[in-house]
């Protein structure tokens, strides 16, 4: 990651749990950076975001209605939708109101995180086939076989106990440290946050694998005693 | 009380209204009572395979919308009398039927035959919808090729979707050279893919072209390959236990099926 995407993941984090998807806009940065940030988040991880619901937590900085407005008009063009505002400062939560979204104070204790080894997990048992499709904020944990077709798209972690054959997306929110493992680890794409990556021609090792990010590079290795 | 089978694939040209034409004059050979009806309505193609588009007066629009009863357009096998077909409506389309009509229809049948096959027009949209509403169990066709499986996989998703429990394979089309030089996939490895229970194989057979052309059931030619292996399908679908039979080329019989299909029987 360079040092400008560093600094635009500071300034926007977006993290997400059972209850939906929460952005946490940085408290101190000026308004046009942070939508700045924001814009490069949404590109990054728009397909993800679109549809969710989606909070908006802007701290104790005071919003007014015309910087609301530009970050709405924004997040409209990618498709995403704001569900409700989190702010301390009462201008910021009237100016969500206005707007049509619903006002929250900031909550005394901060929630869960989607993303780290604390995030919610979602536990399936069954095969997925051609056309269907799981997203999930957090980690994903799959027992039978992703074919070829369907989708897998996890905030976080994703692990398989089967095949996986079909596309494959973990920390689909910007996550870097997110894995994939499966038994038979054969996707026909494998994603890892912002890195792509397609499988070389021909079966695998016939063993268990992982991979994750190095040096900006997707690596898959065998999973071995460690 | 007649079983309502749909015959479905998703990808178009695999064989569906082959096999239902086959499977049903099969089971009317040993002695079921059977209806096939065309589910591809605006596409049909039934009556053309048994040889009876010359014979249609009234089709199954004309029965859903009252136009005629459900006996009227029932037509007659011209060899087997046990065996109706009810024909599709060429100039209408698909949407002519709703799921809610199909079942009323299978329903109003179930008395009067042991089978009603369902043949599905290819898709996943409203015609498959349609086709398998009134099912009680799904029979998914396919030949061993990438884009059909993928296909096949599909269905097999939308199928448990509809809660018409497991659907059951026919693999369609092999052809055994191929598979023995590692061409094409193997029967084994299709129900890799798909994990549901094996109902037939048929190999590939070029007697089926003469047979549909002329309006005439491969199952009726004892030497035909394929006419073989769907009367077995057939035999298995009434719940005989057949053993699947080995698909062998001209030169002689390949082991490795026979393996498999000791294995693999459903």
């Amino acid at each position: 990651m360079s040092l400008e995407q560093q600094r635009m993941s500071d300034l926007v984090s977006i993290k997400g749990g059972r209850d939906g998807i929460r952005m946490t806009l940085d408290a101190a940065a000026p308004w046009d950076d942070l939508l700045k940030a924001l814009e490069y988040q949404l590109d990054q991880s728009g397909a993800f975001l679109s549809g969710a619901k989606v909070t908006v937590d802007v701290g104790d900085r005071p919003v007014t209605d015309q910087q609301l407005a530009a970050m709405l008009a924004l997040m409209q063009q990618h498709a995403v939708q704001p569900e409700s505002l989190v702010a301390s400062a009462r201008e910021s939560r009237n100016a969500a109101r206005s707007a049509g979204i619903i006002a929250r104070p900031v909550p005394a204790r901060p929630l869960t995180q989607a993303t780290g080894p604390e995030a919610e997990a979602l536990f399936l048992g069954k095969t997925l086939r051609s056309g269907q499709v799981v997203q999930f904020a957090g980690h994903i944990t799959l027992i039978g076989d992703v074919n070829a077709g369907a989708e897998l798209i996890a905030g976080g972690n994703v692990v398989v106990w089967g095949r996986l054959r079909g596309v494959v997306h973990a920390g689909a929110l910007g996550d870097r440290t997110s894995m994939v493992c499966a038994l038979e680890l054969t996707p026909t794409q494998l994603r890892i946050a912002d890195l792509i990556t397609r499988p070389p021609a021909g079966k695998s090792g016939g063993v268990p694998e992982y991979a994750r990010i190095e040096n900006n590079l997707i690596v898959v290795d065998p999973w071995i005693k460690r | 009380m007649a079983r309502v089978v749909t015959i479905t694939s998703g990808k178009g040209g695999v064989g569906k209204t082959t096999t239902t034409a086959n499977l049903g004059t099969a089971l009317a050979m040993q002695g079921a009572k059977v209806a096939v009806i065309d589910a591809d309505i605006g596409l049909r193609n039934l009556d053309v395979v048994m040889g009876l588009e010359n014979r249609i007066v009234y089709d199954i629009v004309d029965v859903v919308e009252g136009r005629a009863r459900l006996r009227q357009a029932l037509i007659k096998d011209k060899r087997l009398p046990e065996l109706c077909l009810l024909p599709a409506a060429q100039t209408r389309d698909k949407d002519s039927v709703t799921p809610d009509d199909m079942v009323a229809l299978t329903d109003q049948m179930r008395a009067d035959f042991d089978f009603v096959l369902v043949d599905s027009p290819a898709g996943i949209e409203g015609g498959f919808r349609n086709a398998i509403a009134g099912a009680d169990e799904v029979v998914i066709v396919t030949t061993p090729e990438v884009s059909a499986v993928r296909d096949a996989d599909r269905i097999v998703g939308l199928v448990e979707a509809a809660q018409k429990g497991p659907p059951r394979l026919i693999l369609n089309r092999i052809k055994p050279k191929l598979v023995g030089r590692g061409d094409m996939l193997s029967v084994e490895d299709v129900l890799e893919i798909l994990a549901i229970d094996l109902l037939g194989t048929v190999p590939d057979d070029e007697a089926i072209v003469t047979s549909t052309n002329r309006g005439e059931a491969a199952v009726f030619d004892t030497q035909s390959q394929a006419g073989r292996a769907f009367l077995n399908t057939a035999r298995r679908l009434a719940g005989e236990d057949i053993p699947l039979m080995a698909i062998t080329e001209q030169q002689g019989v390949f082991g490795r099926f026979l393996g498999i299909f000791g294995r693999k029987r459903a």
